[in-house]
């Protein structure tokens, strides 16, 4: 974790605020801990580039003991991730999965070392146990296992895994309670304990821990699991140790910290000097509560150092919206070790040296004791693509890092089928369709549709034999969404609509969980002028006709095909909602977001996607302004003709009010020009350093302010996006969809959604000159 | 018959293995053919390595042939799947579930994928589907998984759905519907339809390509059968001709990745079932080996079959190849059941780069063009081979028998520049490139073994394949393995053909199955004796008799709760109640074996998800310790000194002429073996011996080999 610029209080303890370790935390470490600190000097780069494989193929070894000794169905769909840390938890390695799952162990490992390195003490053979949000855990289902690794007597590092439970208890079976208010409905919430001592497992503690599921011998299992994974980890590291002597692993892992910070301060240097917002809403604390609550990220980038703050953000609020600071710190390294740091293969411990956070407590991004955290943690989703829409922005700046960036992907949608089968066997188990999301554009490319979360590249979908041959449910069709890719230069990859009827089951109710604004307002944001995706769905509809569909020989495509009684569309949060024989429910899992103005794509990119059908005609004709022949060619003439209109129509958009600011212009630099978005550059003009178009030259504004002040806006309804429904309703907010263009060539620039009462998002503010300043951060 | 013949189609090279049985002196004596790969008529290359290999036994090809079985490992349909020569495919799939091909899973696409790929998000993708859309047609029908008919199939679509594929020019089709599983009457029906349709149109049903429960790996399974099918038939039927025009009359028996051979006839129904069938053969020989002679006195085996481009690693446990349920084509995850080939890329062409603060070796390869550069054929980046060349261990006058020259002198200097930024001159480089690599193979066999449940020390390394002897003994040693084995010396450089040989025909199949416990013996008996009546039917059909078959059972079982499928040996006969129970046994007791004590959660009930049935027989009667290798002569084997770089040192080494060594010979390291397509390190603290059936067996001093 980073030595906070300005250093944080006392009261981030971990008991009311979040746990954070403060810049002298090292001196409360109890003396009876010794540091294994010795690293030899210039390591053979050979040793070094056998040692590091070697430390990653531990790491992922560590992954397969898990899955494979747990045998567990959540476990095996990947739900953990493991990593391997110094002496003083800087993360050394991660892994593929779930980025932000272990992200709180330098955390709850600081902790312990705080706190416990006196009693009950750190001593070889030890195993720490811990799922407290306000320590170590992202939420309380994702249990933490953290062993110390002792090398010549001295604590030489540690490993570490979290990984997802069955139940822990609580008001819901499974974990996620949506109706929490706090935590005493949530599952049981457990700071660090020592599980195991010296190589023996506290039996006592065991039974504590089991005493609280609802399916302990599940849990019995996944625990002795995840023990496994850290031990056999620990093992294997210190035989490395052993082979190569201690000081030089040390050296190894040391020289990758440096490299990974080293990468991530290069990259930074290469963006100019800014300010980067983004604002994500979180629809209803409690279900029935029919308001959205507003977050907001801002990343500073100055020299080789990201700030990272939540401003804007609301006050946390009874209710299920809220996620604590390892969930929030989590989101922002998983997403940085994706699009920064992938050369490092998932080992982003040195990029933390540079960054540091500075979130407002109480707030739902850093949420105190004791608020609901267990059924929030889809929120996680949220600001990890609110991470990487600021991140995309920035990367666009520099041509050398444009090629490694991804336009966010969906919001998760999360359904639970509980319910008895027609043989008296009790199941209860989430639809994870959602690991089958769309990912967003790229700048040179569309996004990949069902790739699966760019945040969890290996997250994977289980075939419906799988799950019909578990669960008393029949699929009628998985397939791919048309549209559900926000448009764009590129678009981005579809989603996927599943629809579900019970077969064999004595009962069946579904309980929802979303994060976000994922089944209300939107998936994945746009860049750039790419639109956003729209959000997902959960849509039943009882007392069908699918019977007599099936008499008849004929399966429905599409939900809509059937008759029905009554059509209800679940709200994201919702606490059991019955479904009988006969009733159909269709999961729409959204797709990502857009790259560029939907006009500037080629026409027969257009073509090709309305022959495959990931495209409709409607959006076609009216976001992408493409006229086809009967062949299903492009009319050229049609289409020329078509997108002249569209644009002309961009014409009578409202100039953005400017704000009567008067600061002063920033003076030209005699800097070449420069590309900081998509289609805008800075410039000197007349003595100036501003922002302009790059396609046209219109002057949009100084260097220092919003590029959108620039411009022109339209502001209509969220449905004006095809494929999107009307948030009104489930919350009464009015949301809006707004999109920017340039005054003088009429291209789609940026387009967001809104609360109608927010004025526009500056999205990026450059600092001063435009020159990168000398590094304010130590190197 | 007295020739048995192996050959076996490489990327490159055409292997052919031709064993007399016959040979004076009462040992089998192996002779090697090779050629050049001749694609895309792969029957000419195939010809002239069974030429070759009859030259060396000093007959004509025709007299050869008249006295021989050949038995044939083919990458036809890799090849085609790699080049995209395929025929064009129309998918015909249960309406509302065509599109799985195209969501493969979503991230489940990236598992096999290298780490650098799945870490690059915004570099990933998916690749171009198997069938393009508008060649899916889907079909109004719908099986449940209990095997009901929920729908009946409606025929009037059906059969327009199949006129619009015809219509569009497919050339086969291949039919996958949901639980065809449970109950396959739609699959079978639909086939109907088509062979009504379009007579003579080749055509896959995914429950007889791969029955198992799961429908996007069944159904790319299906799918890439169909593809490779009508070039497998042209070819085969190619091959057949030549074959008889040069006077072979006898069955043409193909290397399946099951780890047997099939007949011709067979395989042109199932091509799928040749796919990477190369590296199994290879496994099969291994596995053959360690159980008749056991080199190293173990049957515990990792295999290395180090090439060019890639290193395949298979796992021999007790002399049993591990097997698998799935494998590969790129991205494309599919059913077979085949033996557990990993590739990993690292070979003799992998390039050795440096990222500016350390050296780094592949994975991208320089293949056969341009080569590594002291080929001097043309490559500029320095190779695997370059640093072996480049350290002395590489004759430059006797590299494949003095077939290829080479020049180490530019791969030196290439070395060098590389090593610059990091203070390395060029042996120094090239040193630091030959640990890493061989570090990293040894990662790759780690994480392959621990993935699998074993412990590598508990093995020892067979290194085969054209640089499987440069690498074996130092893959060993990181491994903390005592021993490492060159399978019958020279023969290792051909060692998939050679493998072929040693293979029994094998048919395996398979019902998937969905039972809970208390399982109905009855339905198990049922699924037994059908099971076993097809594989009986297959080998008869395949020229063997019914006495010579051996009957194997084979069930696969998890805890309810629990999602490890673990494939047991069981017992064959009646089952009653306590042979259900003891079935039961097997499969808790290999659980804990594989996962542990205590690992599974037997409360929650057992579930029965696969039987399955395997037949072999042999096809010969050659056994392996009769083999005889070269004309050793008794006056020894050392043919002079050269200077070798070892673990930093320039050391006055030992050349030993491979082919003179007799069983029982020791030569102690530092020291190299030379067989004209082998060559074999044997460093410091290591002793190589002539075992009495002719492999190599170096024994390594135990020194602690870690992760």
């Amino acid at each position: 974790m980073a030595t906070s610029a300005d250093d944080i209080g006392p009261e981030w303890s971990g008991r009311t605020r979040s746990y954070r370790p403060r810049a002298d935390w090292k001196t409360r470490i109890a003396s009876r801990v010794e540091f294994h600190e010795e690293a030899i000097d210039g390591i053979d780069p050979v040793d070094f580039e056998v040692i590091r494989q070697k430390l990653w193929t531990i790491n992922i070894a560590h992954g397969d003991t898990i899955t494979r000794i747990s045998g567990s169905p959540v476990l095996a769909t990947l739900d953990f991730n493991m990593s391997i840390l110094t002496e003083d938890a800087e993360v050394v390695l991660n892994a593929p999965y779930v980025q932000f799952l272990n992200a709180g162990a330098p955390l709850g490992i600081r902790y312990i070392l705080e706190n416990y390195g006196d009693k009950p003490g750190i001593d070889e053979g030890d195993i720490y146990c811990c799922n407290d949000p306000w320590i170590a855990a992202c939420h309380q289902m994702d249990v933490m296992f953290a062993a110390p690794v002792f090398a010549d007597g001295k604590l030489f590092g540690w490993v570490a895994n979290a990984g997802h439970q069955y139940d822990l208890g609580g008001i819901v079976p499974g974990g996620w309670p949506q109706n929490a208010e706090d935590v005493y409905s949530d599952p049981v919430v457990l700071p660090p304990f020592k599980l195991i001592e010296k190589g023996e497992m506290r039996r006592d503690l065991e039974a504590l821990y089991l005493r609280q599921s609802r399916l302990p011998d599940m849990v019995a299992l996944d625990l002795r699991a995840q023990i496994a994974g850290v031990t056999f980890a620990r093992d294997q590291v210190l035989a490395l140790c052993a082979r190569f002597g201690a000081a030089t692993v040390k050296a190894a892992m040391r020289l990758m910290l440096d490299q990974a910070q080293e990468n991530f301060r290069r990259k930074l240097l290469l963006v100019p000097d800014g300010v980067w917002t983004e604002t994500r809403y979180i629809d209803q604390p409690l279900p029935h509560i029919r308001h959205n609550q507003r977050t907001q990220l801002t990343v500073t980038k100055r020299g080789d150092r990201l700030l990272i703050e939540n401003d804007g953000t609301d006050v946390q609020t009874p209710g299920v919206n809220g996620i604590p600071f390892s969930t929030w710190s989590g989101s922002i390294t998983g997403i940085i070790s994706i699009s920064m740091l992938f050369e490092q293969l998932f080992a982003y411990g040195g990029s933390e040296r540079q960054i540091d956070y500075r979130p407002t407590p109480g707030t739902l991004t850093c949420v105190d004791h004791p608020a609901a955290t267990s059924g929030g943690i889809l929120h996680a989703v949220t600001m990890m693509n609110a991470v990487q829409a600021i991140l995309s922005r920035m990367l666009a700046t520099e041509p050398a890092l444009k090629q490694d960036l991804v336009a966010p992907t969906a919001d998760f949608a999360l359904p639970v089928l509980v319910g008895v089968d027609d043989r008296g066997r009790y199941f209860g188990q989430a639809i994870l369709d959602s690991f089958a999301c769309g990912s967003g554009a790229r700048s040179f490319g569309d996004g990949i549709d069902a790739s699966g979360p760019s945040y969890s590249p290996l997250s994977m979908i289980l075939n419906i034999e799988q799950l019909e041959q578990w669960y008393p449910i029949l699929y009628l069709y998985r397939k791919d969404d048309a549209d559900s890719g926000g448009a764009g230069r590129w678009r981005g990859g579809n989603g996927l609509r599943s629809a579900v009827s019970p077969y064999r089951a004595r009962s069946m109710s579904i309980i929802t969980n979303t994060g976000g604004q994922g089944c209300t307002t939107i998936s994945g944001q746009g860049l750039f002028g790419g639109h956003p995706s729209p959000a997902g769905h959960y849509l039943i509809m009882r007392g069908t006709d699918l019977h007599e569909w099936l008499a008849r020989r004929k399966m429905p495509t599409e939900i809509t095909d059937l008759h029905a009684l009554e059509t209800i569309r679940l709200a994201g949060k919702s606490n059991g909602t019955e479904l009988g024989a006969g009733d159909v429910f269709e999961l729409r899992v959204g797709g990502g977001g857009g790259y560029g103005d939907p006009l500037e794509r080629q026409p027969e990119l257009v073509a090709r996607d309305r022959a495959s059908g990931a495209v409709s005609s409607d959006s076609a004709e009216r976001v992408y302004g493409v006229v086809l022949n009967a062949d299903g060619t492009v009319d050229d003439e049609a289409t020329e003709a078509r997108r002249a209109a569209l644009r002309a129509g961009r014409k009578a958009w409202k100039p953005v009010v400017r704000e009567g600011s008067n600061t002063a212009p920033v003076p030209a630099t005699g800097e070449p020009d420069r590309l900081v978005h998509e289609y805008v550059a800075a410039t000197d003009r007349d003595g100036e350093r501003i922002l302009a178009c790059a396609l046209c030259g219109q002057q949009l504004a100084a260097y220092d302010r919003s590029y959108k002040f620039g411009t022109l806006v339209d502001e209509g309804p969220v449905t004006d996006i095809p494929g999107a429904q009307d948030p009104a309703l489930h919350i009464d907010d009015a949301m809006v969809f707004r999109r920017y263009c340039c005054p003088g060539c009429q291209t789609q620039l940026a387009t967001e959604i809104a609360r109608a009462d927010e004025l526009m998002f500056h999205e990026m503010r450059l600092v001063g000159t435009a020159k990168a300043k000398a590094p304010i951060g130590k190197a | 018959m007295r020739y048995l013949i192996g050959v076996d189609i490489g990327g490159t090279f055409t292997d052919c293995v031709a064993i007399d049985t016959r040979a004076p002196g009462g040992r089998a004596m192996p002779r090697i053919g090779k050629a050049l790969s001749t694609p895309p008529d792969f029957q000419t290359g195939f010809i002239a390595a069974l030429q070759a290999a009859a030259e060396m036994h000093a007959i004509t090809l025709e007299q050869m042939l008249k006295q021989a079985h050949v038995y044939h490992g083919c990458t036809v349909g890799t090849n085609a799947l790699v080049e995209n020569k395929t025929a064009r495919v129309g998918l015909l799939a249960t309406r509302g579930h065509a599109d799985a091909i195209f969501i493969m899973r979503a991230g489940a696409r990236l598992k096999w994928m290298p780490s650098n790929y799945i870490a690059h998000v915004s570099k990933q993708t998916k690749p171009a589907p198997l069938v393009p859309k508008h060649l899916c047609q889907e079909i109004d029908e719908r099986v449940t998984f209990d095997g009901r008919v929920l729908m009946e199939l409606n025929e009037d679509t059906a059969r327009d759905a199949i006129h619009r594929l015809v219509d569009a020019g497919v050339d086969a089709i291949a039919i996958s519907l949901v639980w065809s599983t449970a109950n396959a009457a739609h699959e079978r029906r639909l086939r109907e339809l088509v062979q009504q349709i379009a007579p003579g149109l080749f055509i896959s049903i995914s429950s007889e390509v791969s029955a198992r429960v799961g429908e996007y790996e069944r159904t790319i399974a299906t799918i890439v059968n169909s593809l490779i099918g009508p070039p497998m038939e042209f070819y085969l039927a190619a091959l057949e001709q030549d074959l008889a025009a040069h006077g072979y009359n006898g069955n043409l028996q193909i290397m399946s990745c099951a780890g047997g051979l099939i007949d011709a006839g067979h395989a042109r129904a199932l091509p799928v079932m040749t796919i990477g069938s190369g590296p199994v053969a290879g496994l099969i020989g291994a596995a053959d080996l360690s159980r008749r002679t056991q080199p190293g006195d173990t049957a515990n085996v990792v295999t290395a079959d180090i090439g060019g481009t890639t290193l395949d690693i298979g796992t021999i446990f007790q002399s049993e190849p591990v097997r698998r349920q799935t494998a590969s084509h790129g991205q494309f995850e599919y059913f077979v059941p085949t033996l557990d080939v990993r590739s990993v890329g690292a070979g003799g062409g992998s390039i050795i780069h440096s990222d500016g603060t350390a050296l780094k070796v592949g994975p991208h390869s320089a293949g056969a063009r341009p080569g590594p550069i002291c080929f001097g054929r043309g490559g500029k980046q320095p190779t695997v081979t370059d640093a072996a060349a480049v350290l002395g261990f590489l004759d430059p006058d006797y590299f494949f028998g003095g077939r290829l020259k080479l020049d180490p002198a530019p791969a030196e200097q290439a070395l060098a520049e590389l090593g610059l930024a990091l203070g390395m001159d060029g042996k120094q480089a090239a040193a630091a490139a030959l640990r890493i690599v061989n570090s990293q193979m040894a990662d790759a066999i780690w994480l392959t073994l621990t993935q699998q449940g074993y412990d590598p020390r508990d093995f020892i390394l067979y290194g085969f394949g054209g640089a499987g002897g440069l690498h074996a003994a130092a893959i060993a040693r990181e491994l903390g393995m005592a021993k490492a084995v060159i399978p019958l010396s020279d023969l290792a450089a051909g060692w998939s053909a050679f493998g072929i040989t040693a293979s029994d025909a094998l048919i395996s199949e398979h019902d998937a199955v969905s039972m809970t416990n208390p399982f109905d013996p009855a339905g198990i008996n049922a699924h037994w004796r059908d099971l076993e009546a097809r594989v009986i039917a297959r080998l008869v059909a395949q020229g063997v008799t019914k006495d010579a078959i051996r009957i194997e059972h084979h069930a696969e079982l998890r805890y309810a709760l629990q999602t490890n499928q673990v494939p047991v040996e069981v017992e064959g006969g009646d089952y009653d109640p306590a042979a259900v129970d003891r079935m039961v046994g097997a499969f808790e007791k290999e659980y804990e074996r594989l996962f542990g004590k205590g690992s599974g959660y037997a409360a929650a009930g057992f579930q029965l998800t696969n039987l399955e049935v395997r037949g072999r027989a042999s096809l010969s009667d050659v056994a392996l310790e009769a083999i005889g290798l070269g004309d050793h002569r008794r006056q020894g084997s050392r043919k002079g000194m050269r200077m070798a770089v070892w673990n930093g040192g320039a050391v006055a080494t030992a050349v030993h002429d491979g082919p003179m060594m007799a069983p029982g010979d020791c030569v102690a390291g530092p020291a190299i073996l030379e067989f004209p397509d082998t060559t074999i390190l044997v460093d410091r603290d290591a002793v190589a011996g002539i075992h009495a059936g002719g492999s190599v067996v170096i024994t390594l001093n135990t020194r602690q080999g870690a992760a």
